[in-house]
């Protein structure tokens, strides 16, 4: 019987199908579940987390609009700028009702738990101690630098933590959170990273967190929750003379984004500019600062000089000896204060040895306004040293305690937690 | 001639499914042999939504999805009882039901009934379509050759009733015509004897359509041959091959957001799409003994399809624009199976088979497109996409693959030849969900009671479940590339939706019963009716923005459909110089909303929002003011079609009607479209138009307001095909040995009557006419062609 000899073949074929039949191998396309089996994947994952950075603040030129943008000392020419340089921040413009949405920093966060469980579950064969390290502090730094956004912008803020998910934290509470992670990256960061080639580079440290990086976020956070004391020792033990060549600033590479509205050249001359009026009064004749601009009397404008276009800095080195200034005035200690002031503002026509206790806080402030255009940073410092209806006199001090200072909630954000828009804003609706 | 129609309990295998014996009904001069199908079987939706020749119709066959234009409604379609790619292609749109010519068919099977769908599991929620192919005649050769040849026209093309209409008007005008021939050569040879049996041919067949310098084409080569190795050992080849050809035209068919002005010279726009499909099975059959048989069949559903575009500048607005894509879709299938008859008493027989499947899809796509502009000097015409940057080219490769592995076993329990007990069961383990395993059961009942209560009636009653396969993203998670970080190429990656672990297939729960009478000898009349459930929808729940990620999935929802369904068949006069014989098929169908997500506004299932328990899924929706409300349902409450054959000696006529009633078409307004935020978030409303918008959001996040112009009516009766033929019987046969031969007149679409105000009631696949004319199809011609056949 002939046939019989087809029985194997045809039960061959039969089990052959049942073991790989429910399988399926892909080619061609990246898929959720094991995909990060390796620390370049991992590494392409952290880098989601810098470009999901990238996008918060870059959007819709966010990170100005929260910051010198809205105070008038620079410009961005379109159209929403006016709204925001008014206060209007409750307009029907959709574009300023994108910058009222927290979306994009929740990203940030959600990208660097899904990091830390990655980490968690890589072992040992996927990644090295070093690399361990590198990645969470990235992580956490991430995070951590997400949560102060976040506070510094909007005040009081939702949880986005596994723990207490969609619990409102106050704004120092979300701050004390931060400085914990902050805290922890920095013991965990590098001076300086290496790249691909196995050689320190000073290019790839610039556009990722680093321990300078994490050390300034820390003091910042410090500063915020008004711990001037710690944040003195923090600056103090990290920055020593020892460590002064491994120094490296911390800004955003730019690049192309999938989401094509993200500016690829974000301090574009033709785009970010300041009114020659307002750079007068902030740089008075004789102030060397002024050289950081181009003058065009022409368009009556200043424009920022960028001297490395790859990267958008975000902390730069010449703040630190602003933090070290800040944290011994706010820790007690005025002539170690003076000190950093002066070697932070060199070039400044003013005679800063002769500051007091009372005048101390108008020179920081006037000089961090003078040092740090196009990071982003005036409204946070101006709220940090209370002077923001000093400056944005549109607000009223009963203003600025109702809560005009931050941000207004979008109707997104005020979805699924429990915040409310506070009082300022709800009365402006 | 006349139609052939076998009802339920026929024969012991084919309860409760319609079988349209093919050479009995009117072909069709369209291409797809679901128009030849359409108006002949109650409950089959075949919906002639477009004149572009070469694309398949809407089949629906008691199908619903929660999302109306999803492709999941279609039907199952088989070779022989063997699985094929059914469904268009993407990148060609050329229908896989075109790779064959209604000649090579003997007869469709269209399986409704749950006893019989439950033994394909999750394939066949939406029933399925058996396409019977002729084999090889006793006898040591027969050829037979049939051609028509005749033309497309649009019957009192008034260009203001064309969907288009108000926009590119000129270049459309310019472009459509009557005349496009449309014409088909076959030839088929056939055997058969003690060894088997033999079918092969070839087939040609062209349609030029409506739109000049478009047009299909078809070439096939087929094989159909049954070879007995011995007395008990059998097996059994099947081989189509078919080349497809479609042509495309910018003012014809291309996407209406095109930028304005339109071009009236076209000669330099390319859109070239090509299949080539290829259907192919080997069977094997073992008869052991009389009572005991073991079968297994492999089967390649396979077609390769690309499409090439060039848009010159002219339309562009000084870019070119060139496209290339390829896709393959593969589906290979092993089914073996034992059978096994078994008699207890003369009065009770078990016919039971048990069996397994193996199923895997395979699909592949590359695609390189790109825009340039245009460089001083260049020609318009000549220049060709060069800049390959990321900045002007995109690429994509993507491949998708799914495997199901299935066992199941049927068991007929006939009772005195009276009653008939179908009990199915079927699991099938797919490769894409965690939990893996899913069990679809049926029982159904037949009963003739002729010979116990002496009435000519036929009742069944079946219950059963099949499934739904959900979309591979829900079960396979997704991982996006966000842009380059630094350096160029360091892309950022995050895990934005992990795998929905709780990802299942749609539960479908379907009861029938029916009614079958033999009125007399010559006249049967028989009533169907199901209800079927579907149950546990994957859809997205949106997440508050603090999340990181927009959605997770969830599973829930519930939806129906049930409807009646008519037949009636009569032989109202045989004589030998004379007969006529007559079939009338209604469906009537009703689905609605059972049960929906709570929240749904916060899901991705909002576009329900406004329907209640009770409403239609497919109601049509939109805002008046600020309040969602129904206005319409896209879906006919009823549909069939009355077919009449009349011989009178050697001449025959054919006339088949089909209609629909009780479907709405909204149609947007042209110039009612306005950016919310520039009418402060408040429609404006026009005079002339219905006070209705619907709201849409744009790539950058805006909000769209879309006025609703009119709600029209688009019931219809249409002429659907007719056909005039003369048998020269065997009158030629002494002269010049020829066996048969007919030659026909057949025209097709050639009257329709409407309310509708456009051109073709059926032409809006959604029930929304839209502004820029997506899902809506191009004027449907009628056409005309002379034939003859001729068997040798």
């Amino acid at each position: 019987m002939k046939f019989w000899k087809l029985i194997p073949v045809v039960l061959l074929c039969v089990l052959t199908s049942c073991k790989d039949s429910l399988t399926t191998d892909l080619d061609n396309r990246t898929v959720a579940e094991g995909y990060y089996d390796s620390a370049q994947k991992i590494e392409q994952a952290v880098v989601g987390g810098y470009v999901d950075l990238r996008r918060a603040l870059l959007a819709n030129y966010a990170w100005l609009m929260y910051g010198e943008a809205r105070t008038g000392d620079l410009t961005v020419t379109v159209n929403y700028q006016q709204a925001v340089a008014t206060q209007k921040l409750t307009s029907d413009d959709r574009y300023v009702k994108q910058l009222t949405d927290w979306g994009y920093f929740y990203d940030v966060i959600k990208d660097a738990n899904d990091l830390l469980n990655i980490i968690n579950k890589a072992d040992a064969s996927i990644l090295n101690n070093n690399q361990r390290n590198l990645f969470k502090g990235e992580a956490l730094a991430l995070k951590s630098s997400a949560y102060f956004y976040l506070a510094r912008i909007w005040g009081d803020i939702p949880s986005a933590e596994k723990s207490n998910f969609g619990v409102r934290l106050s704004n120092q509470d979300a701050v004390k959170m931060a400085a914990a992670w902050a805290l922890e990256a920095k013991g965990l960061l590098p001076w300086m990273l290496i790249n691909d080639d196995g050689i320190e580079s000073v290019s790839l440290t610039n556009i990722r967190f680093n321990k300078t990086a994490a050390t300034s976020l820390l003091a910042q956070e410090q500063l915020w929750l008004g711990n001037g004391q710690n944040a003195y020792d923090v600056l103090n033990n990290t920055f020593t003379a020892a460590t002064a060549d491994s120094l490296s600033a911390f800004g955003l590479s730019v690049g192309a984004d999938r989401r094509t509205e993200i500016p690829q050249n974000p301090l574009d001359e033709k785009v970010v500019r300041m009114p020659l009026e307002r750079f007068n009064t902030i740089y008075p004749t004789g102030d060397t600062r002024r050289n950081m601009f181009n003058i065009s009397t022409a368009d009556n404008t200043a424009t920022l000089i960028i001297s490395n276009k790859d990267m958008l800095e975000l902390l730069p080195l010449r703040e630190i000896n602003l933090l070290f200034a800040e944290a011994a005035w706010r820790g007690g200690h005025l002539s170690e204060a003076k000190t950093y002031l002066i070697k932070a503002a060199a070039g400044a026509k003013e005679d800063y040895s002769t500051l007091s206790e009372t005048t101390f806080a108008d020179a920081l402030l006037t000089e961090r306004r003078r040092m740090l255009p196009g990071t982003g940073q005036r409204v946070f410092d101006l709220i940090r040293f209370g002077k923001v209806s000093t400056f944005i006199p549109v607000f009223t001090e009963a203003d600025v305690q109702n809560g005009a200072a931050y941000w207004p909630l979008s109707a997104n954000s005020l979805k699924g937690n429990s915040l409310s828009q506070n009082s300022y804003w709800l009365s402006k609706n | 001639m006349f139609l052939f129609l076998a009802s339920a309990g026929a024969a012991m295998n084919a309860h409760a499914q319609d079988t349209l014996v093919v050479d009995s009904v009117i072909s069709s001069n369209r291409s797809g042999i679901e128009n030849t199908l359409l108006g002949n079987i109650a409950g089959l939706r075949v919906k002639s939504w477009t004149g572009t020749p070469g694309v398949q119709s809407t089949i629906n066959l008691r199908g619903l999805n929660i999302d109306p234009t999803d492709k999941s409604t279609m039907p199952l379609i088989l070779i022989d009882g063997i699985p094929m790619i059914g469904s268009p292609s993407d990148v060609t749109g050329i229908n896989p039901l075109s790779y064959f010519s209604a000649d090579q068919v003997e007869r469709i099977e269209v399986i409704k009934n749950i006893d019989l769908l439950a033994a394909y599991g999750v394939q066949a929620p939406n029933g399925a379509i058996n396409i019977v192919m002729k084999e090889g005649k006793s006898g040591a050769i027969h050829v037979r050759a049939n051609a028509f040849a005749g033309a497309n026209f649009v019957p009192n093309n008034d260009y203001k009733k064309d969907a288009f209409y108000n926009f590119n008007n000129m270049a459309r005008r310019d472009v459509y015509g009557n005349g496009g021939i449309v014409n088909e050569q076959n030839v088929m040879v056939d055997g058969g004897g003690d060894f088997g049996s033999y079918l092969f041919g070839l087939s040609n067949y062209q349609d030029k359509g409506y739109i000049k310098d478009s047009g299909f084409g078809r070439q096939s080569l087929f094989l159909n041959a049954k070879y007995n190795i011995s007395p008990k050992f059998s097996a059994h080849f099947y081989n189509n091959l078919a080349l497809t050809s479609r042509n495309g035209r910018y003012a014809g068919e291309f996407n209406r957001e095109l930028p304005l002005p339109v071009i009236n010279d076209e000669g330099f726009v390319m859109d070239k799409k090509r299949n080539v499909g290829l259907v192919s099975f080997v069977g094997l059959n073992y008869q052991f003994n009389p009572a005991f048989k073991a079968s297994t069949v492999a089967s390649l559903s396979y077609e390769a399809a690309s499409r090439d575009v060039f848009v010159p500048s002219t339309v562009l607005n000084g870019n070119v624009y060139a496209a290339s894509v390829t896709s393959k879709r593969q589906l290979i299938t092993i089914n073996t199976s034992v059978n096994y008859l078994h008699q207890f008493t003369d009065w009770l027989k078990l016919d039971m088979t048990l069996g397994n499947e193996l199923r895997t899809n395979d699909d592949r796509l590359t695609s390189v497109d790109g825009q340039r502009s245009l460089e001083s000097g260049g020609s318009n015409f000549v220049k060709v996409v060069t800049g390959y940057n990321a900045n002007q080219v995109n690429a994509l490769s993507d491949h998708e693959m799914e495997k199901i592995f299935s066992f199941y076993g049927k068991w007929n329990w006939n009772y005195k030849e009276d009653l008939d007990i179908n009990m199915v069961l079927r699991t099938d383990g797919s490769s894409f969900y965690k939990n893996k395993w899913a069990l679809y059961p049926a029982l159904g009942v037949h009963y003739n009671l002729k010979n116990t209560l002496n009435i000519p009636v036929k009742a069944n009653v079946a219950y059963g479940k099949t499934g739904i396969l959900s979309r591979p993203e829900t079960y396979r998670g997704q991982l996006s590339g966000y842009g380059d970080y630094y350096g160029g190429n360091e892309l950022g990656v995050g895990l934005l939706y992990p795998a929905f672990a709780d990802a299942k297939s749609i539960g479908v729960y379907q009861l029938d019963a029916g009614l079958s009478f033999d009125i007399n000898s010559s006249i049967n009349f028989s009533v169907n009716y199901f209800n079927k459930i579907y149950k546990d929808f994957t859809y997205q729940r949106y997440l508050p923005n603090i999340s990181g990620i927009d959605y997770e999935y969830e599973t829930g929802g519930s939806i129906g459909l049930s409807g009646f369904e008519f037949n009636l068949d009569g032989k109202w006069i045989h004589t030998r110089d004379f007969s006529w014989t007559t079939n009338l098929n209604v469906a009537a169908y009703k689905n609605k909303v059972r049960s929906l997500p709570a929240d749904i506004q916060n899901t991705s299932l909002a576009y329900l929002g406004a329907l209640s328990k009770g409403d239609a899924v497919t109601s049509l929706i939109a805002y008046e003011g600020n309040q969602q409300k129904v206005i319409g349902n896209s879906e006919a409450k009823g549909f069939g079609g009355i077919s009449n054959t009349w011989r009178y000696k050697n001449i025959s006529a054919d006339v088949m009607i089909s209609y629909a009633w009780g479907a709405d078409v909204a149609a947007q307004s042209f110039t009612s479209t306005y950016f919310a935020d520039q009418v402060s978030n408040n429609f404006p409303l026009k005079s002339a138009e219905t006070p209705y918008y619907t709201t849409s959001t744009d790539a950058t996040g805006r909000t769209i307001y879309q006025g609703i112009s009119n709600i029209e009516n688009a019931s219809f009766v249409r002429l659907n095909k007719a056909a005039l033929t003369y048998h020269f019987g065997s009158s030629l046969n002494r002269l010049l040995s020829i066996s048969d031969m007919q030659v026909f007149v057949r025209g097709d679409n050639l009257i329709t009557l409407s309310k509708y105000s456009g051109l073709n009631p059926e032409e809006n696949i959604t029930g929304i006419r839209k502004r820029d004319l997506s899902y809506t199809g191009t004027p449907l011609p009628a056409s005309l062609v002379l034939g003859l056949k001729l068997v040798l």
